[in-house]
Formats: structure tokens, sequence, C-alpha cells
């Protein structure tokens, strides 16, 4: 249950953020958005780190280093993004994207690639999947 | 029109691996040290990037408003959920709740006009659309895979040990 809350607000967040992104975006620059708001958002992260941390080391270095490249990855989903709007409108873009976003993670899960708990793939999770790409095409294209 | 679809599919992908990747760098270090590091690091990209492209016009902020300072909040709460949610859940499953909820929250600020959005009426298109997406979601998680029932475990013992 726990889970499912957090899932559903990641997804309000995302939507909130598109929205805000798109405004500031058009008022300050699309790369000035991006920038400032990841540096507002860090310097908030940092904040909450220090409230919240229990031990002293960060345990960076126990990560893999092609894992923390997560993060630096945004800048390139936003430069792509942005251009893919302008070459096939944010309709398609968006469609696009998600179902390009669900199906990669459906792979990686399904054949436990990157060190994830593989999960077993049968009927009904590709059935899913099928319909969660149906859904994205009915509302948005 | 294939250069765009090229560059979603691409942006798409790189959404998924970084959801995924985060969570690993969350294992590890926890939630705080993972956001600080994610937003850190997109911070610095986009700068680079920005400078780039840009120059020194990277700088000038014509129309800034106060408020857009704050909407980096938003970015915490899209880490830390997704995180939290992929842990929990799994990454699939995880990301077809946050897809789910994104896409009706996005629905209902269209529908009511809301947040200075162009008001759109709600269709009946629309409403096939959400059911068969909460449906994709129930139909994923019908099955009893091995995830599923390692989670209930997990949230079992939660439950005890609040008592």
């Amino acid at each position: 249950m726990k889970g499912i809350l957090f899932a559903v607000a990641a997804g309000m967040f995302i939507t909130l953020q598109g929205v805000a992104n798109s405004r500031i975006g058009a008022a300050i620059g699309t790369w000035q958005a991006a920038a400032l708001t990841q540096l507002t958002g860090f310097i908030a992260a940092l904040l909450l780190l220090g409230l919240f941390r229990r031990s002293a080391g960060t345990g960076l270095r126990g990560v893999k280093p092609l894992y923390l490249t997560g993060g630096a990855m945004g800048a390139v989903i936003v430069f792509s993004n942005v251009q893919a709007i302008h070459a096939v409108g944010i309709t398609i873009a968006a469609a696009v994207l998600l179902i390009a976003q669900l199906s990669l993670t459906f792979l990686i899960d399904g054949r436990g690639w990157f060190g994830v708990v593989k999960q077993t793939m049968s009927l009904p999770q590709f059935l899913g999947i099928a319909m969660m790409i149906a859904g994205v095409l009915i509302l948005r294209v | 029109m294939m250069t765009g679809i090229s560059l979603s599919i691409l942006a798409g992908c790189l959404l998924s691996l970084q959801n995924i990747f985060n969570s690993k760098v969350s294992e590890k270090t926890g939630t705080w040290v993972t956001t600080a590091l994610v937003l850190g690091l997109g911070f610095a990209a986009s700068l680079t990037l920005g400078l780039l492209f840009q120059g020194t016009r990277m700088f000038r902020l014509g129309n800034m408003e106060a408020w857009f300072a704050f909407s980096g909040l938003l970015g915490v709460g899209v880490v830390v959920c997704m995180v939290q949610g992929i842990k929990h859940l799994g990454p699939t499953y995880g990301v077809l709740v946050a897809l789910s909820s994104q896409l009706i929250l996005a629905l209902m600020l269209d529908s009511l006009g809301w947040l200075g959005l162009e008001k759109v009426d709600f269709t009946m298109k629309q409403l096939i659309g959400v059911l068969v997406v909460i449906g994709g979601a129930a139909v994923f998680k019908l099955s009893g895979n091995k995830r599923n029932a390692r989670g209930a475990v997990h949230e079992h013992a939660e439950m005890e040990g609040l008592k």
C-alpha cells in the first residue's frame, strides 16, 4: 500500500512539474528552467539530507559508477524532449516517450538487467503492458 | 518526423534507465543522498548543455518570477516518491502506477482548466482511455508472481512492527 501511495504521488508530481516547467521555460528559456529548478531542488534536498541523515557516511563509494549517471541523464532527456516536441508536436512526443519508457522498464524488469530482481513476466503482465500502451494512445493521440 | 520520434524514444528510454539507476543508488545510500545527487548532477548537466547551446545568454533570466525557484521542490517530490515506489513495487509496476496517476492528473487539470491551463472538455474517448490505463495496471498485477508474494509478506511484517 505504501508503495502505491508513493507511486501515485510520484505521478502527480511529474504532471505538476511538467506544467510548471513549460510555464517557466516559456518565460526564461528551457535550459534556464532546467538548471534553475534542479539547482533549487538540489539545495532543498541537501537541507533535507542534513535534517534526516542517520549516519556520517554517504555510502556513495559502494555504488557502481554507472548508476551515478542517472541524474545527469535529465539534461539529455530535456534536450531530446524539447527537440521532439518541436519536430512532431507535444501529443505524439509525449505518447511515444511514455511507451518507450514503459517498454524498456518492462524489458529490464523481465530480464533482470542492472541487478534488478528478475520478475517472471507471463501473459497477464504482457496484457497489462499492452493495455497501458493502448490507453496512452487513446488518451494522447 | 523520424528524428522527432527517435528523440522521443531516446528520452523515454533514458527516463526508464534514470529511474532504475536512481533506485539502485538509493539501495546503497538512502533516499536523501540519492535525491541530492540526482538533482545536483541534473543541475550541472543542464548548466553545461545550456552554456554549450546558448553561451552567456544562459544567465539572462528575462521574466523571472519568485515562484519559479520553488518549483524545484516538485523535482524533490518526483525523485523521492519514484525511488520509494520502485523500492516497494519493483520497476515496472511502480512505473505503471506512476504513469496512470500522471495521466489522470493531467486529464483532470485539462478538464477543469486549473493552473492556468486552457480548458479542454472531458470526452468519452478520454474516459475510455483512463479505464484502459487503470485496467492495464490492474491486469498486470493480477497474477501472483514472486515479487508480489514477497511484497505482501514484507508489508505484513511492517504492520506487525507497528503494533
